[in-house]
């Protein structure tokens, strides 16, 4: 989801290693933090803030980068296994027909505050994200009633069937946390948002230094349940740095320990040296075009499509994407390689433009795009897609805002202001595909990631059906998720123009690192080894 | 001289209300619908009608213009819709890294400039002179955006001698905390003693201010020429050389002096250039100031930060040269006779 | 900037002279040079649609070689292209900000010089009020709230510079004003705007010609440091500050995209900065407002 991923400049974690256990490896050994001057992780973004909102209930964007280290989930997806695991919740059965969930919870769980956590205390966390309503709370949307039998058992109440094992390993509005911190309320709102956490996990919030450079510094809870044996850092910092070349920099002079996203040639730069490791992992991210479905007739809409020269944005990625199919990118749950998708193909856009009556000879068309400012990777695509569709004599203008901006203009309550293609990431809340549909495709009055404004009453019903079908009949599922996207595909409300490679880059000396797409650039710092 | 000062600061006075006035113009001038990006893109009608009022857009324009004076003057210069904090305070936790950065390039162009025009002057038409000229010349034509990635590429990321960005190693907060005071960490440090800062924050200004001392110093260098060469031309300047005074003395000691005064002329304006030119710099060596800000407020489209950061600029500047004039004007009596 | 024409007799004055004609000769060449390749674009340019929409992404980011002299950017444009088409945008934007900064600032400065009193004063403080901003950062204000585009780069920076021809032509026309022959001239009852146009105007020229060139330097480098920060041309204008801010991010491992361009704007202000140096050399040796 949520967009603001456009920076993914360069992302950078300030890993100050601890001395814990071990005495004193790979940091100088003393007590002093900050000596392992190496381990830096910087988080790069361009609007230069990491963390806008601290609330777990709502966050619904790159603040989980940082709240992944502070919070946790009940359940854990590991992509590489496709299995789901114990987190807070050691074991889980379903019941009567998928809509009885029983969850049993670990014992000797912390909350930064210094409450245990308690089937209570998971039960009014998971009540207080439903009814706050933001973020990806939809994940919740079948629960009717939470019951907790005893202090270590939860179990929901479904008023349909769903996947609520897979649904509570969420990268949003899934964790749990102490709802009684600083008395409850309006008051824990405050709290959280004025830079306070109420989590479980292994680290919790030191100083948020809001819109500087070093915006969140984090410290080892040492309650954690996990323990602290063994190497592990016992700081996180994260680093806001807006330029890509400063960012790679910093890595190579071992200022910072991990790098997010930076532009493709700069990450290959990086190959031939032996302090830094490059990751490269394909992910659960992909650019999406979304077309104003209000201006533009589905015949405009197709043609677009057509004239879009999507092996070209590939290549000038320079390994950064790969071709898309559909919607769902490879590894989820309804990703088809043999759907009906765009090919580039200019004639055949032409003529679907003079149909409509544009082109050569009949009426000019001018359309406008918006991009988030920052990413080169989408100044890149942009350019290319305006250039595509100059050769047909349409008129794109295109605009690079920052993302609040393009987001509030393209939420525009007067539909003039509102732009003809909207380019934004989008990437799962948990692992399915069905917050690509619920999110950008179902009927939203006012918008509010449908940017593309389409409306369709057929598809909203089938969106509708898929949620309990992953529950009970996958491979219903997986049918009703093909029809979808054929039909999007027919329709041309918006098109994956291609999905993301991360390319990470960080110091050689650190180990343990998973990339996990269910959790998109989260580093899980605790299991990393200096 | 009194006179002349109460003169001189009425007029300053007068420009600085015509400052505002025309600053209120810009943004006023905004395309979009102020009420809209107050109310947020979900109001409703009703909702925006109560914006409107609420943000007084429903009455004359005296009346609006009066308000904003009004708000300029208490301290109210509206909120940054990026930050969402008051532009005011964001402003002056910005300001003083730009100081900073400034201070340190004028100090540089003086150093460097004032000596190069000197020895332009005293062999004019020298090989020396030439190069001189070139350099200046140089200084005045550069793109200043250029100059800083051209210069962090070679001195940070290829030969490493220099760093890359920020104001100083960012390690140095966990082991020699920086007690802030005027936020500016040279400064800082130096009042607290605290010599791992200071070596630090001196080595991180030493790249983004000398790019900025680009501009003054061929300004600075081509002003100190000119201006020495035309006092040697001067009588005065004759009689002392026929006095048997040394080229050397009629330069340093008498030709100088007189050159002064259009240098410190040339200071404020080139004081308020160089505040802008950081804006070109800033974002390039990560320096927070008011570059930055500027930067940051454009790209979203935050008309009340520009606004703020562009008034805070124009007082700047009209305090400079108010100051730079009264100064002239204290030690050279003929200024306050015109 | 004042200038040297040192009172120093004879040898002195000639090598001024000499020297003036230098810079005068230099900074025309490489005007000159600059016209040319402006106007004879599409005919140098080994690829002219590159300076439009046209992309070749795939081959992006490629280093200098025969082919393309001056290397690919990010979408497979040729650079060389480019930067060759860049003379048509900012030397020719500099032009309309420079003829309009006139068109505005010298009849208001005439008008200041020559009717004094009120007039002048009203006149004097609306250009102290202007000049109080530098002029990027009125020009910058400018054209942040409106929407960024050539035309809107081109007004902002016309409307930040005209006070300083204002300021100009108003010295010039007030020394003209107070001259016996233009009395004389008003008490045969020539109309003031004859006076005006033959005698205040052509004396006004010579300082204004110098100033309007060493400020095409200036002019130019605020365009491209404008359209550095997004606020001037938009992609696919070709305009030099503009591609140096596009090939920022991939400035450590391509470095052609930021060179050369930068080096366009530096040699094309450097040009004019010579022109107007050698100008003011050799036509006005009195002093000039401090610029």
């Amino acid at each position: 989801m949520k967009r603001c991923r456009a920076g993914l400049i360069a992302v950078g974690a300030v890993l100050v290693s601890s001395l814990a256990a071990c005495g004193g490896s790979a940091s100088s050994g003393s007590s002093q933090p900050g000596q392992a001057a190496s381990e830096v992780f910087t988080y790069d973004t361009t609007t230069a803030v990491m963390v806008d909102g601290w609330d777990p209930a709502t966050e619904y964007s790159d603040g989980v980068i940082a709240m992944s280290e502070m919070y946790e989930t009940l359940t854990h997806y590991n992509s590489a296994t496709g299995a789901i695991e114990p987190e807070l919740a050691t074991s889980w059965t379903a019941a009567d027909g998928g809509k009885t969930w029983t969850f049993h919870l670990r014992h000797g769980v912390y909350f930064h505050t210094g409450r245990p956590m308690t089937a209570q205390a998971a039960k009014a966390a998971i009540l207080r994200t439903i009814k706050l309503a933001g973020g990806a709370s939809y994940i919740w949307a079948a629960v009717k009633t939470i019951d907790t039998p005893d202090p270590y058992t939860l179990v929901f109440h479904l008023s349909y069937a769903s996947p609520i094992a897979l649904e509570a390993s969420a990268d949003y509005s899934a964790y749990i946390y102490d709802t009684q911190a600083a008395g409850g309320g309006n008051a824990l709102t405050n709290w959280l948002n004025a830079g306070h956490d109420a989590g479980t996990g292994p680290y919790t919030v030191q100083t948020w230094n809001k819109n500087q450079e070093f915006e969140v510094i984090l410290k080892s809870f040492p309650r954690y349940w996990g323990g602290w044996t063994g190497t592990h850092f016992s700081k996180v910092v994260f680093r806001v740095v807006p330029q890509d070349t400063t960012a790679a920099q910093l890595l190579r002079s071992g200022q910072v320990s991990f790098i997010e996203q930076i532009n493709s040639p700069l990450w290959s730069s990086f190959k031939g040296d032996s302090a830094i490791a490059t990751v490269s992992s394909p992910s659960w991210q992909n650019l999406l075009a979304q077309l104003n479905s209000k201006r533009l007739s589905v015949t405009v809409r197709q043609a677009i499509l057509y004239a879009i020269d999507y092996n070209g944005i590939i290549a000038a990625l320079h390994g950064a994407g790969v071709a898309s199919s559909g919607i769902v990118p490879p590894g989820l749950l309804g990703h088809f390689s043999d759907l009906p998708n765009y090919p580039y193909d200019q004639a055949k856009a032409a003529a679907l433009l003079r149909q409509a009556g544009y082109g050569p000879g009949g009426k000019a068309l001018n359309l406008s795009l918006t991009y988030t400012s920052g990413d080169s990777n989408e100044q890149v695509v942009a350019t290319i897609i305006k250039s595509d569709l100059a050769a047909l004599h349409v008129n794109l203008s295109v605009q690079a805002l920052a993302w609040p901006t393009q987001w509030a203009k393209g939420k525009s309550s007067s539909a003039a202001q509102r732009q003809d293609i909207f380019l934004e990431y989008w990437w799962p809340d948990y692992a399915d595909p069905y917050s690509w549909f619920a999110n950008t495709l179902e009927t939203e009055n006012p918008p509010y990631f449908n940017l593309s404004y389409y409306s369709n009453p057929a598809l909203d019903a089938m969106i509708n059906q898929v949620e309990p079908l992953v529950a009970t009949d996958k491979s219903a599922a997986e049918a009703l998720y093909r029809s979808m996207q054929v039909t999007i595909l027919q329709q041309a409300p918006m098109v994956s123009l291609y999905n993301v490679n991360y390319q990470y880059a960080m110091l050689s000396g650190i180990s343990g690192f998973q990339v996990n797409p269910a959790y998109p650039n989260v580093v899980f710092v605790y299991d990393l080894k200096t | 001289m009194t006179r002349y000062t109460i003169r001189r600061v009425a007029l300053a006075i007068v420009v600085v209300a015509g400052v505002v006035i025309l600053t209120f113009v810009i943004a006023d001038l905004v395309p979009g619908d102020p009420a809209v990006a107050w109310a947020g893109p979900h109001a409703s009608a009703a909702q925006l009608a109560r914006a409107r009022q609420y943000l007084g857009l429903d009455q004359p324009l005296p009346v609006r213009i009066g308000k904003y004076f009004g708000g300029i003057l208490t301290g109210n210069w509206g909120t940054s819709i990026h930050t969402h904090q008051p532009v005011l305070s964001d402003i002056g936790t910005a300001a003083p890294a730009t100081l900073e950065l400034v201070v340190a390039a004028l100090i540089i162009a003086v150093v460097v400039g004032v000596p190069l025009g000197l020895a332009a002057a005293r062999w004019p038409g020298s090989i020396l002179d030439h190069a001189i000229r070139v350099i200046a010349v140089l200084g005045v034509s550069m793109p200043i955006f250029w100059l800083a990635l051209i210069l962090q590429l070679v001195f940070a990321q290829r030969l490493r001698v220099l760093p890359v960005a920020g104001q100083y190693d960012p390690n140095l907060i966990f082991t020699h905390p920086l007690v802030t005071r005027t936020q500016m960490p040279v400064v800082d440090a130096l009042l607290s003693g605290n010599w791992a800062v200071l070596g630090s924050s001196l080595r991180h200004l030493v790249l983004p201010a000398v790019v900025v001392a680009a501009y003054p110093v061929g300004v600075i260098a081509r002003m100190t020429r000119a201006q020495v060469l035309d006092t040697l031309g001067e009588t005065h300047v004759q009689m002392l050389r026929s006095l048997g005074f040394p080229e050397r003395t009629v330069i340093g000691r008498f030709s100088m002096k007189l050159a002064w005064n259009p240098v410190a002329a040339v200071l404020a304006l080139v004081f308020a250039y160089s505040l802008v030119n950081s804006f070109l710099v800033e974002s390039i060596f990560d320096w927070p100031g008011l570059g930055s800000y500027a930067t940051a407020s454009v790209e979203t489209l935050d008309t009340p930060a520009i606004v703020g950061v562009t008034l805070f600029i124009g007082l700047v500047y009209v305090a400079a040269n108010l100051i730079v004039d009264l100064v002239q004007a204290a030690l050279d009596p003929r200024i306050r006779l015109r | 900037m004042s200038t040297l024409l040192a009172r120093a007799p004879g040898v002195s004055a000639v090598r001024r002279a000499a020297r003036a004609n230098q810079l005068i000769t230099a900074g025309t060449l490489i005007v000159a040079v600059i016209v040319v390749v402006a106007v004879f674009a599409p005919l140098l340019a080994p690829y002219p649609a590159d300076a439009g929409t046209a992309t070749h992404p795939e081959i992006a980011l490629q280093a200098p070689s025969l082919r393309h002299l001056f290397g690919t950017d990010q979408v497979g444009r040729d650079v060389f292209s480019r930067v060759l088409y860049g003379a048509r945008v900012s030397p020719v934007i500099a032009f309309f900000v420079l003829l309009i900064a006139c068109a505005i600032g010298v009849p208001l400065g005439v008008a200041a010089g020559y009717f004094g009193g009120v007039t002048d004063e009203i006149i004097m403080r609306v250009t102290d009020v202007f000049l109080a901003f530098p002029a990027l950062l009125l020009s910058l204000a400018f054209v942040a709230v409106l929407t960024p585009s050539l035309t809107s780069l081109t007004i902002a920076i016309a409307i930040a510079w005209w006070p300083w021809y204002t300021r100009l032509i108003r010295g010039q026309a007030a020394s003209v004003a107070g001259r016996p022959y233009v009395e004389a001239c008003r008490t045969l009852g020539i109309p003031r705007w004859r006076i005006l146009l033959r005698h205040v105007l052509p004396n006004s020229m010579t300082p204004l010609v110098v100033q309007v060139s060493l400020d095409a330097g200036g002019v130019i480098l605020t365009i491209s440091a404008l359209s550095f920060l997004g606020l001037g041309a938009q992609d696919p204008v070709p305009e030099w500050g503009l591609m140096v801010a596009e090939g920022e991010n991939y400035f450590t491992t391509q470095w052609w995209l930021v060179t050369y361009p930068g080096l366009a704007i530096l040699v094309t202000a450097l040009a004019f900065t010579l022109l107007g140096d050698g100008l003011r050399d050799t036509l006005d040796p009195r002093r000039l407002p401090v610029r």
